[in-house]
C-alpha cells in the first residue's frame, strides 16, 4: 500500500515535506505517522508528546477530512490516502 | 470568485462585479500584512483543501446571511508589509446581512482553513501561532 503523508508550516520544515511511503495492511494512522517521526527526533518531539500522543494541537486529516487525535490508533489507512498533519491554521 | 493565488487581486473590480439588482451593501474586508518588526511574509496553504473549504465557508455565509454575493482571495507566497493577505467582498440588500456576513467568513476561515503565515524579520523568522485546535475534527468551521 502506498501513502501520501504531508506536513505542513513548522511540520514542513521538520519533515522536509511529502511523503510517500509504503507500509502494509492494517497500519494505522497513529501507527503509519509515528513509523514517520522515529526517524526524525525533533519532528518526532514537535508532534507526539512523552507518552506517545500526539500534541494537543496537532491537526490531522485523511483525504482533505480532519480526524480526531484521540481516533488515530483506530483509524486504518488505504492505498492512496493522502494524510496530513500540521500545526494549529494562522490563515486570513 | 473564490481563490487562493500569489497574485495580488483587484478589489475595485471585485466591488464592480458585486453590484447588481437588489444589491444595497456591499462590504470590504481587506486583511493586510502589518508592520509589526517584520519584514515581510510568507504564507503557505494546503491548497486543494483550504480551497475547498473556502467555498464552503461562501456558500454557509452566503445561505445563512441572505448574500447576493461572496468573493474570497486568500494570497500565499512571500508578502511585504501593507500588501493585500485576504479580501473578502460580500453583496447583500442590507448592511446588517452584509457586515454580518463578511464577518462570520473572516472568522471561520481564521477557524480552521488550512493555511499558515511566517513572519521574516531582520532576525530570522517566526510562524505565527493559530488557535489551538485541540485535534478536534468539530473544531472546524460552522
Amino acid at each position: 500500500m502506498t501513502i501520501k503523508v504531508r506536513f505542513f508550516a513548522r511540520f514542513r520544515e521538520l519533515f522536509g515535506g511529502d511523503i510517500v511511503t509504503a507500509v502494509s495492511p492494517g497500519t494505522s494512522f497513529m501507527g503509519l505517522v509515528k513509523e514517520i517521526a522515529e526517524k526524525n527526533p525533533e519532528g518526532y518531539e514537535a508532534i507526539f508528546d512523552q507518552n506517545g500522543a500526539f500534541r494537543e494541537f496537532v491537526i490531522l486529516m485523511k483525504n482533505g477530512k480532519r480526524i480526531d487525535c484521540a481516533r488515530a490508533t483506530e483509524i486504518p489507512v488505504a492505498d492512496g490516502d493522502e494524510i496530513a498533519v500540521f500545526p494549529p491554521v494562522a490563515g486570513g | 470568485m473564490i481563490a487562493i493565488q500569489t497574485e495580488d487581486v483587484d478589489i475595485g473590480q471585485l466591488i464592480n462585479a458585486a453590484k447588481g439588482r437588489g444589491v444595497g451593501a456591499i462590504v470590504v474586508f481587506d486583511g493586510i500584512v502589518r508592520d509589526d518588526d517584520i519584514c515581510e511574509m510568507e504564507l503557505e496553504a494546503y491548497e486543494e483543501v483550504a480551497l475547498k473549504e473556502l467555498e464552503k465557508i461562501a456558500a454557509e455565509a452566503q445561505a445563512a446571511h441572505h448574500l447576493f454575493s461572496v468573493d474570497i482571495v486568500h494570497r500565499i507566497g512571500r508578502l511585504a508589509v501593507g500588501e493585500n493577505i485576504l479580501v473578502i467582498v460580500v453583496s447583500a440588500g442590507h448592511r446588517k446581512e452584509a457586515y454580518e456576513g463578511s464577518r462570520a467568513i473572516i472568522e471561520a476561515i481564521k477557524a480552521g482553513v488550512p493555511i499558515w503565515k511566517k513572519e521574516l524579520t531582520k532576525d530570522g523568522s517566526r510562524w505565527v501561532p493559530g488557535d489551538h485546535a485541540h485535534g478536534n475534527p468539530h473544531g472546524q468551521h460552522s
